[in-house]
């Protein structure tokens, strides 16, 4: 019985993931049949190209898992994050890494780069310097002798992060050939296609996530508050630095491949934990599972919604993820769960 | 007189291989294409391209230009000229994301990418394994001829090309000889978008309009704007007193009545003498064959005198 009601949410999880990967991979612009996919799956066999093939292989599919990392990291960033800052508008955007990063993408695209292959990784890579960069920035802004508190990292980060965002304004306007580029970038989606961008994001992705799923117990022990937590034993500002470095991570490399995707890591958090409660050890990898399952459905949607142009996919999350969560509080029994 | 018919029997064959050569040079050539694009990359065709995919209104502009129209299998959500281009296959682009999954299921033969594809999106396609072309945005009215010839080998229309281009540059000619004799220049401000009245948006050196509007005997008032598109303020374009105001921003509503009931415009020299034209802006702004068209079309309205 304690077994089933700890797996339940698991098994709605993966199946919503499942669904969501499922229709991800189904649905495009170009309506592919079964005899399709059958021919697309016998051409990766046999290695004869055909349209089918290459709209699975080089384009469905590795946009799929690149969506849905770029999901999970989101999520379980902003689940971190909330937990870490006791704070329920945090999300992983907190404290500065994707203004930062908009920065970085934008200066690069200002920028006439030669058509190498670091002439063309330059705008992701630039977009991830720049996001660690402020991070740091804020980090040593915050920072009061060893100790490190949750408000001033928050203060810092919002400083930080106008001033990185009103730079990036300004580059926009000045570069304005740049413009719908720099724009579409900065509202998020894929906006490189085939598997180099999910190779690029797989170690860091891997390393922060994996980092951030140890800190369950730690969060628990964090919401009594700072003081009590270090009395029961946390080092607290070790954990805080730990959690930050790798939601910096996992934040930026996902953030240099697909945008500034909002809404994600802000709700996704807050639904699961409408539905199973304040239990960081479930919380964070739930978190993963739904955040890939919420941005794979939104990027769905982005792409039927007007083909066969396909809208970022920062848009679809909000319009579509507002209401949703509206409807997951309103549903909610509890008069205020947070407290 | 036996030196005579020696020295004709010379020429006549000098021409004989002279002709060869440059009808060798002008048919269609059967071998592979190979030239080198916008981005340094080389692009071989085994031979002329017949599935096209246009990636910008002024690449199918172009391609429609040089009687490549008919070999345009996917084209832009943008464009817009010729009305024929309405009924080939969008391959969308109007939010920077283009639909590559319609791209490759129209298997073309050649991708025609423009400045504003990003390299990111070249390198994306060809690892698709389709052939893409990046055609650079010309300088000035000559590197639009070339870009043109360009596009003519690539889709197999060279003598087409060189009629076309023949005919534009006889119509460019026959502008400079008409504006060389002009004694005014008009003051022109050239409107992007004046959404903001305080602060409308505008072209600067560097752009085609600047050029156009200097070739067509005009001073456009923006000229030491800092960048190529900027916002000029109100008071530097009161400063200015423009005799003509352009409004590219025709397309999207503006008209000559909203711009004199603007607050203040009523001081510039243009509004008082009721100088405010639409233009098409979608013929400047795009580098293809339609500048000609616009430079015609300027030269009308700064020197309406001028036959």
């Amino acid at each position: 019985m304690e077994l089933r009601h700890t797996a339940r949410p698991y098994g709605f999880a993966l199946l919503a993931l499942a669904a969501a990967g499922l229709l991800s991979v189904l649905v495009g612009s170009v309506t592919l049949s079964i005899s399709d996919l059958l021919e697309g799956l016998r051409s990766l066999g046999s290695g004869v190209e055909s349209t089918a093939g290459t709209i699975l292989f080089s384009l469905r599919l590795p946009r799929t898992i690149l969506i849905a990392m770029v999901g999970a990291a989101l999520a379980g960033s902003g689940t971190a994050y909330q937990g870490l800052f006791r704070n329920p508008l945090a999300d992983p955007y907190l404290i500065g890494v994707a203004s930062g990063a908009g920065l970085g993408a934008v200066a690069a695209m200002s920028i006439k780069w030669s058509y190498t292959t670091l002439g063309l990784l330059a705008v992701p890579l630039a977009a991830f310097a720049s996001g660690l960069i402020t991070v740091a920035i804020v980090y040593a802004l915050a920072r009061v002798g060893h100790a490190l508190p949750a408000s001033n990292l928050i203060l810092s980060g919002v400083a930080v992060s106008s001033f990185a965002t009103a730079l990036t304004s300004f580059l926009m306007l000045r570069a304005s050939g740049e413009l719908r580029r720099a724009l579409a970038w900065l509202l998020g989606g894929a906006t490189m296609s085939g598997w180099q961008p999910v190779l690029a994001l797989l170690p860091y992705w891997l390393v922060g996530l994996g980092i951030l799923m140890t800190f369950g117990h730690a969060l628990n022990v964090l919401q009594f508050g700072d003081d009590q937590a270090q009395q029961l034993g946390l080092p607290v500002n070790r954990v805080r630095r730990w959690i930050i470095v790798a939601a910096s991570l996992t934040t930026a490399a996902a953030v240099s491949f697909a945008g500034i995707i909002g809404f994600v890591g802000l709700i996704i958090p807050h639904i699961l934990r409408l539905l199973i409660g304040p239990d960081y050890r479930r919380l964070l990898p739930l978190s993963l599972i739904g955040g890939a399952a919420l941005l794979l459905g939104a990027d769905v949607l982005a792409r039927v919604l007007l083909a066969p142009q396909e809208l970022p996919v920062g848009i679809v999350t909000a319009l579509a993820g507002a209401p949703f969560f509206l409807w997951v509080l309103r549903r909610s029994r509890q008069a205020n769960y947070w407290s | 007189m036996k030196r005579f018919s020696q020295l004709l029997l010379v020429l006549a064959l000098l021409a004989t291989v002279l002709a060869a050569c440059t009808s060798g040079a002008q048919s269609p050539t059967a071998g592979p294409i190979t030239l080198t694009d916008g981005l340094g990359r080389e692009v071989t065709l085994a031979a002329p391209a017949q599935r096209i995919v246009s990636m910008a209104p002024s690449n199918t502009e172009i391609l429609f230009a040089v009687s490549a129209g008919d070999q345009l299998v996917g084209r832009d959500e943008f464009s817009n000229f010729p009305e024929a281009a309405a009924a080939v296959q969008s391959i969308g682009g109007s939010m920077g994301d283009y639909n590559f999954e319609q791209i490759v299921s129209l298997k073309p033969d050649l991708v025609l990418a423009a400045e504003i594809n990003t390299p990111e999106q070249v390198k994306a396609l060809e690892d698709l394994g389709l052939t893409v072309y990046y055609l650079e945005n010309p300088a000035d009215i000559q590197g639009m001829f070339a870009n043109l010839e360009i596009v003519g080998q690539l889709t197999g229309h060279t003598a087409a090309v060189t009629a076309l281009v023949d005919s534009l540059r006889q119509r460019v000619t026959g502008v400079e000889a008409k504006v060389a004799n002009v004694d005014t220049r008009p003051k022109v401000f050239y409107e992007l978008d004046g959404t903001d009245a305080a602060k409308p948006w505008t072209a600067g050196s560097g752009t085609f309009i600047d050029q156009l509007i200097t070739m067509a005997g005009g001073e456009n008032v923006a000229a030491s704007l800092d960048g190529a598109w900027g916002q000029i303020s109100q008071e530097a374009l009161l400063v200015a007193n423009p005799e003509i105001i352009l409004l590219g921003d025709a397309a999207y509503g503006t008209t000559a009545e909203q711009v004199s009931a603007r607050a203040g415009w009523e001081a510039i020299q243009a509004v008082q003498t009721g100088q405010i034209v639409p233009f098409n802006d979608d013929t400047v702004s795009r580098p293809g064959p339609r500048l000609v068209d616009a430079l015609e079309e300027l030269v009308r309205i700064l020197h309406p005198d001028l036959k």
